[in-house]
């Protein structure tokens, strides 16, 4: 265990653990967008950005981001300081340049006093804040089909030569977990598209509602051994048929 | 290590009233209605006394929530046994809904969300809800 200072609150924590997490554990907010619990700690959005400092730094303060800096016995950290609140404005007026359509940015960029993106209000911008999230889940969990791809202002998300990936099963999970809703996706009735692929969930077999991508269950049936067909069933059919397997029993 | 409680259900004493459901639900953070609900209960089809039915989580010791969750969103409480789901984990790709064969791994569409039984941390509200104490645990 480590004892460390933040904010003038004595914190103790998992040695190697982040001041993110140890911070949020404690109650202490420390704004930030690309962080998932889910997925390891990137770095990307630097919102999270705090001064750290140690006794024996004669009062030196230098900025980390939080949630990849380790804490440390004796560490001393400020979250909310002018320095850092200054930094924190600046990143959000740069992300509301980017993508001044992008709600969560707005609303945090309003907190910290930036009320309109620096150029013409017309420009949509993009709304991929570039944090990552949906290509650390992909990667890690799921099947990796997206990954950020080119450099530079042209960096994106996307699928390999932008074209439909034989990899991606269509489980949605990178468009439910962007911060900023910048992943398109349709669903209209039992017919879903996403990344240039088109999917249709599979009718559930006892009342036709969809369920879920072949190319999801398939994906299920090998990392679970649970046979296909028995994954075609919607949640709400199951819980009749285990109450009907129920009504079979002699109480 | 002494013995952990259990669901006792009986259904000749359970009318569906769905006071349970709204419980659970209520105590899940829904202010109206069964949105949230863990626990289902229903009438018997045919009308048959004593036939009502009442399905919940068993968590079961493999159960296949777990291993379907690709992010270990899923954990077991080794306290209570009841398997835990970690929301800020949570990928919402929907694979343990699909896995679960007893349907109580339900998603909840208003949420984009898996809803799950996790025992109220050991004293669950459904059994202290039910009016005709068809539900104990104990």
């Amino acid at each position: 265990m480590s004892e460390f200072n933040i904010d003038g609150r004595r914190i103790s924590a998992r040695k190697g653990e982040y001041i993110l997490a140890a911070a949020r554990r404690e109650g202490i907010e420390i704004p930030a967008l690309c962080h998932h619990e889910a997925v390891e700690p990137f770095g990307a959005c630097r919102l999270c950005v705090v001064e750290v400092s140690k006794p024996s730094w004669d009062g030196w303060f230098k900025v980390v981001t939080a949630c990849l800096f380790p804490v440390e016995d004796g560490l001393i950290v400020r979250t909310n300081s002018e320095r850092i609140r200054k930094l924190r404005k600046e990143v959000l007026e740069l992300l509301l340049a980017r993508s001044p359509r992008a709600e969560a940015v707005a609303e945090l960029a309003r907190e910290y006093g930036v009320f309109e993106p620096r150029h013409d209000a017309d420009w949509e911008g993009d709304n991929c804040i570039l944090c990552g999230i949906c290509t650390r889940i992909c990667q890690t969990h799921v099947t990796g089909a997206i990954s950020t791809v080119d450099r530079g202002v042209a960096k994106r998300v996307d699928t390999p030569f932008s074209e439909s990936s034989a990899d991606c099963i269509g489980c949605l999970a990178c468009a439910r977990a962007c911060p900023t809703d910048a992943i398109p996706f349709t669903e209209e009735g039992s017919e879903r598209s996403i990344w240039n692929k088109d999917f249709s969930l599979e009718p559930c077999t006892e009342c036709g509602a969809g369920t879920l991508s072949r190319e999801h269950a398939e994906w299920l049936t090998e990392k679970t051994n649970l046979p296909t067909e028995d994954l075609y069933i919607c949640d709400r059919c199951k819980v009749l048929r285990t109450a009907a397997s129920y009504a079979k029993i002699a109480w | 290590m002494a013995e952990k409680p259990l669901f006792h259900v009986f259904p000749s004493k359970c009318t569906a009233c769905k006071n349970c459901e709204f419980a659970c639900s209520f105590s899940h953070g829904s202010a109206t209605g069964p949105t949230l609900t863990r626990i289902a209960t229903m009438h018997d089809p045919d009308g048959r006394e004593g036939k009502n039915r009442v399905v919940l989580c068993m968590q079961c010791d493999t159960a296949a929530c777990v291993a379907g969750c690709p992010s270990n969103a899923l954990w077991r409480n080794p306290e209570t046994g009841a398997i835990y789901h970690v929301e800020d984990r949570c990928i919402r790709c929907r694979s343990c809904v699909a896995a679960c064969p007893f349907g109580n791994m339900r998603w909840e569409a208003k949420v984009n969300f898996p809803v799950k039984c996790d025992l109220c941390n050991g004293d669950p509200v459904c059994a202290k809800f039910c009016p005709t104490r068809a539900i104990e645990y104990r």
